[in-house]
């Protein structure tokens, strides 16, 4: 009865949209470092364990409004625990779980085992109860009884509580933890020393009526103040016995510290490579709109550097990892990942639809490029491709493998040297427009409605005549190229007008196309 | 530079496009090459293939080509050779056009050193052009049916001539745009033939004979002008 009663809620659970919808959202608020809305909640909460603090350390010598304690005390635990429970229930699947272990039951012919079901629930969720952070929450939580003036120094337990929304101090931890034999291997040492040197000092000392160490625990505490080489002096071994202990525990102190000096600098040196490479892949993450470049060498270079001048964001993705250091040197914003590969892009949290205005294959094989193109295609049917060809008896393999469009630079330059030698002036012309280096460009200018009713209107202005040609209009309905247009034709939003001139005039004449009501 | 004859340096995929594109504009036309291998290949793909050495004093071309019609494409694999045989081709014929392909900017320069009159530096005119293709698709393809495809709409040099209709009068007094339907993109001024300037930088050119323009327009106005002009393309 009562496993059904279990087994019902589960599917019931297990098939409701909105139930699963709400545990997702949860999910995301608590866990997901990528979901945009969770850095608000870190704020919030990070504001709550500051106030509670400074109304701790307020308190301690001044009055503190009832209000704020019943804040302090009662509203701020009420959301820590909420926090709790609701970390405690996104942190498994319970339904799922009871699905399972029914559905491993019926194939094997035998009653439903609930309490078997139960168990396993409990196991799981002991393993968030009793993680390191589970326990800094819940003791977080303990000033709520604040009656018990004790308690009250747990609030500091909340500031432990800040690890688990600021990234960095999460980072300082799991590196001191990829040190965990050094730093154990350091606290057995320094125990053995500390207790060896306290019992000495003790039997050494607490008889002798001059000396102030009288008890263990006085001993205990010069000890630890003198391994770690800080000494006060308010506690002074005075008979010849007790200056030699003092003299072996000063020499191992400073064994102690240079060995926890270099165990916390080796951590950090052997996981900066790794810290930096996260602040890259946050920061991947933050832009909205860039070019991914897949393969790093001259014409990589080239390619990013125009982008980067024309205003735009570049990320470069290449599995060498020189080829990657360099073009950090020079400045771009590069990430040592094989760009071939799927789990490359979900480590980087690259969302290709949204961010990727369009990827540029250019990699020095055919081959690695028609497998990168593949690759993204299977995440992506949107994103623009272009590649390199090197081969031209390959152009089919990567127009197959779903590339937009395919360069061929030794086609490029056969069809230039045509035109340089037949027409040399026209070709020095079209290079300088394109090479954008002469002070004139020539642009396209995508219309909207307002743009188009005022595009003829406005070229005829005195400022733009004779300076800014119109080369012509690409109507999109027609797919044809208007050359010279005159006022007569139609011109459309979504038509794309092509203009020449220099950038200021360019500018100028999208800015007076583009703003209504001025002439 | 209306040559007649034309020789391509190499032939490696860059030379062999370059080869295609060319060889049936000149009367005629070959290919020097280094080995026996490139020979053979250029052989096979239709074209008179020639030996030649970096050493070479150059008879064999002014025994085969009259020098004055002739343009030359140095094409070689490696940038530094390629810079040599420009080089040693400037030292013994001074007129002799010469377009050379470079791997980047820094070798372009070189190139221009050793006396190239046009350089093509790969890597920047690929960069470019992609570049180009993504951020103005529809420029590129506009471009691209001007220079490359046989569309109706053509870009020309117009060189004009003594007593035509436009000399003496300045760039903004006529307008060829409403006239012939061809807009002036950029014009070459006679007394500094090396350097052009484009018509939107707003100076106001005086148009002396043998100013060359630059004009974009469709097959016929561009004719019908250069009839007007009374000019030679």
């Amino acid at each position: 009865m009562i496993g059904r009663l279990i087994v019902g809620i589960a599917f019931y659970l297990q098939g409701s949209a909105r139930y699963r919808h709400v545990k997702k959202f949860f999910h995301n608020l608590l866990e997901n470092p990528t979901y945009p809305y969770k850095k608000f909640f870190d704020y919030v909460m990070m504001a709550f364990i500051v106030m509670s603090v400074y109304i701790l350390v307020r308190h301690v010598k001044h009055e503190v409004s009832q209000d704020w304690l019943f804040f302090n005390n009662y509203i701020i635990s009420f959301v820590f625990l909420m926090e709790y429970l609701l970390r405690l229930w996104v942190y498994s699947d319970n339904s799922k779980a009871i699905i399972e272990q029914y559905e491993h039951d019926i194939f094997l012919q035998r009653p439903f085992g609930w309490m078997g079901a139960m168990h396993r629930i409990v196991m799981i969720k002991m393993g968030f109860i009793f993680s390191p952070a589970a326990i800094i929450d819940l003791l977080a939580i303990m000033p709520f009884f604040h009656e018990m003036r004790l308690l009250r120094v747990f609030i500091l337990f909340r500031v432990f509580k800040l690890f688990r929304y600021a990234k960095s101090l999460t980072q300082f931890v799991s590196i001191l933890a990829s040190k965990k034999f050094e730093i154990f291997t350091l606290g057995v040492f320094a125990s053995v020393i500390i207790t060896v040197s306290s019992v000495l000092i003790y039997v050494m000392e607490a008889n002798n009526p001059e000396s102030r160490i009288n008890t263990l625990f006085d001993a205990f505490y010069w000890s630890v103040v003198t391994i770690f080489t800080v000494g006060y002096g308010d506690f002074v071994p005075v008979t010849d016995e007790g200056r030699v202990v003092a003299m072996v525990i000063i020499v191992a102190g400073i064994a102690v510290i240079s060995f926890a000096t270099s165990i916390v600098v080796s951590a950090f040196t052997e996981k900066l490579d790794e810290i930096k490479e996260d602040k890259l892949i946050d920061d991947v993450s933050k832009i909205d709109q860039f070019y991914l470049i897949c393969g790093y060498g001259p014409l990589a270079y080239q390619v990013a550097h125009r982008f980067i001048k024309n205003g735009k964001q570049v990320v470069i993705v290449d599995n060498n990892h020189e080829k990657i250091s360099e073009a950090q040197k020079e400045g771009f914003l590069a990430l040592t990942y094989d760009p071939s590969s799927l789990h490359s892009y979900h480590m980087l949290r690259i969302d290709f639809e949204s961010q990727v205005i369009a990827a540029i294959l250019l990699q020095e094989s055919d081959v690695l490029n028609v497998y990168t193109a593949l690759t993204i295609r299977e995440m992506t049917k949107k994103v623009p491709l272009l590649s390199i060809l090197l081969h031209h008896e390959n152009r089919r393999k990567l127009t197959l493998a779903g590339i937009d469009e395919v360069v061929y630079t030794q086609e490029l330059i056969g069809l230039m040297s045509k035109e340089v030698s037949g027409r040399p002036v026209a070709f020095e012309v079209i290079h300088a427009l394109r090479s954008e280096n002469s002070g004139v460009f020539i642009e396209e200018i995508i219309l909207d409605k307002i743009m188009a009713e005022r595009f003829f209107d406005m070229g005829k202005l005195p400022l733009f005549h004779k300076r800014l040609i119109i080369l012509g209009v690409y109507k999109q309905t027609s797919q044809s190229f208007f050359f010279n247009p005159s006022s007569s034709l139609m011109v459309a939003a979504g038509d794309v007008a092509i203009v020449v001139g220099t950038r200021s005039l360019i500018d100028e004449f999208k800015v007076l196309i583009r703003t209504k009501g001025r002439r | 530079m209306n040559s007649k004859s034309a020789v391509v340096f190499g032939f490696n995929e860059y030379a062999k496009q370059i080869a295609l594109q060319i060889a049936s504009e000149y009367d005629s036309f070959a290919v020097f090459v280094r080995n026996e291998a490139e020979q053979t290949a250029a052989r096979a793909a239709g074209f008179n293939a020639e030996l030649f050495d970096l050493s070479e004093d150059w008879k064999l071309i002014e025994e085969r080509f009259d020098t004055d019609n002739l343009m030359v494409f140095c094409a070689l694999d490696n940038d530094a050779e390629n810079v040599f045989l420009t080089i040693s081709l400037r030292s013994i014929f001074e007129e002799l056009p010469i377009i050379a392909l470079a791997g980047d900017h820094e070798s372009a320069a070189k190139m221009k050193s050793a006396g190239a009159n046009k350089v093509m530096p790969i890597l920047q005119i690929t960069a470019n052009v992609i570049t180009e293709m993504l951020e103005k698709p529809t420029v590129t393809e506009v471009l691209h049916d001007i220079l490359y495809e046989q569309s109706f709409l053509k870009i020309a040099q117009i060189v004009v001539p003594e007593g035509s209709f436009i000399v003496g009068k300045h760039l903004h007094d006529i307008d060829l745009g409403e006239e012939f339907d061809v807009l002036v993109l950029a014009i070459v001024d006679h007394e500094m033939a090396a350097t052009f300037s484009f018509t939107s930088r707003g100076h106001n050119h005086h148009i002396d004979p043998e100013d060359i323009l630059v004009v974009i327009g469709y097959e016929d106005n561009i004719s019908a002008l250069s009839e007007a002009l009374g000019a030679h393309k």
